[in-house]
């Protein structure tokens, strides 16, 4: 049961702080809540036990970073649009031939 | 006597509606596109719709332009350049010449319409790419019916309808061309809400969009269209579902208005 936790714990961590540094941070909630519970359930477990695995530590310490990177990047990142350079050309060069195409057009009144 | 007076007030009050009161040359939109993404809302996208004037030699036309371009973070995993445009009538709003220029995460898809409204015909030009790279084409000539324009100058002529004439539940029906194919999309009036944009808190006339027998855009009011309550009937808000999810479309500015 412990170690099965453990295992689950860890792998939505590494999940949720993979997923924070991508641009899919907003994903990064899920598996950030059920490693944080998980990291509570060994939290509870060990306490009966009376045992103090390093384990929760580690879980608790990568919750916490990818929590501190999603927060962060939604506060900051301010969306950016990228390189339109190539689009603009097209813009261009659609203006340009629709110049054309349309140099044989009459606007008739009735349409 | 009486009927002939109905006949022409009929048609007077026909091309009277059909007479563009809203869109100017200059007007710039700009929206932010955002998709659901598990439960939470991500800007996914910059949405640009821009009108300018165009001039031949024989005449005056309106060119309506709108550029869907994803965010920088997106780029990599999946880039969308997407270029769509109509010339027309400025009076009308009636297309002459549609041009649909895509480029989605390495797809590519040109498609041109020039319209032949007198024999209510299109003569579409399709352009892609081979999965080599190689370009091909394929002309071919459509039959339309009278009323049907592309999916810009749609837009543009919901913009243009008397919405202040229309009470709530009142629908409009119209056709559009998009791949060649013509489809009903209607347009249904639902009330008048006040939302808060990020050009002011704005009356707005809520819109509901569906197309007829698609799987696109349903008929559950699950569409919809906020305009602005005033001359220029400004699209602020939009709400949409698709098959894959739902998203939202909200303005960030707006500049350039004929009122």
């Amino acid at each position: 049961m412990k170690k099965t936790v453990i295992i689950l714990g860890f792998i939505s961590a590494i999940i949720a702080l993979i997923l924070s540094v991508t641009p899919l941070y907003n994903l990064t909630i899920l598996p950030l809540v059920i490693a944080f519970i998980l990291g509570l359930v060994l939290f509870f477990i060990s306490k009966k036990d009376l045992s103090k695995p390093k384990a929760i530590q580690y879980i608790f310490l990568l919750v916490i970073i990818s929590l501190s990177l999603t927060i962060y990047k939604n506060v900051f990142n301010t969306p950016e649009v990228g390189n339109v350079e190539q689009l603009e050309q097209r813009d261009e060069e659609n203006l340009e031939d629709s110049k054309e195409i349309l140099e044989d057009i009459e606007i008739d009144e009735e349409f | 006597m009486k009927h002939y007076l109905f006949v022409i007030f009929i048609l007077f009050t026909v091309k009277y509606h059909a007479q563009n009161t809203t869109i100017a040359a200059g007007e710039k939109l700009v929206f932010s596109a955002s998709y659901n993404m598990s439960g939470l809302l991500t800007n996914i996208a910059e949405v640009k719709m821009e009108t300018s004037e165009v001039k031949t030699s024989k005449s005056t036309l309106l060119r309506l332009k709108c550029s869907a371009t994803t965010y920088k973070k997106w780029d990599d995993f999946f880039k969308i350049r997407d270029l769509y445009e109509s010339y027309v009538n400025p009076k009308t709003l009636t297309p002459y010449l549609y041009k649909r220029d895509i480029s989605e995460g390495g797809y590519y898809k040109f498609m041109q319409y020039k319209y032949s409204h007198k024999d209510k015909l299109i003569r579409s030009l399709k352009r892609k790419k081979n999965k080599d790279g190689k370009t091909w084409e394929e002309n071919k000539i459509v039959k339309i019916g009278a009323s049907s324009k592309d999916i810009i100058s749609t837009l543009y002529a919901i913009r243009n309808l008397d919405i202040h004439k229309a009470s709530p539940g009142d629908q409009q029906e119209f056709t559009i061309l998009f791949d060649n194919k013509e489809t009903t999309l209607i347009v249904k009036y639902i009330n008048k809400e006040t939302i808060d944009t990020k050009i002011g808190r704005k009356a707005c006339y809520k819109l509901a969009v569906s197309l007829k027998g698609s799987d696109l855009l349903k008929g559950n009011n699950s569409n919809l269209i906020w305009l602005t309550a005033d001359k220029n009937k400004v699209p602020v808000y939009a709400k949409f579902k698709i098959p894959v999810g739902s998203g939202e479309l909200k303005i960030s500015s707006a500049t350039g208005l004929k009122n």
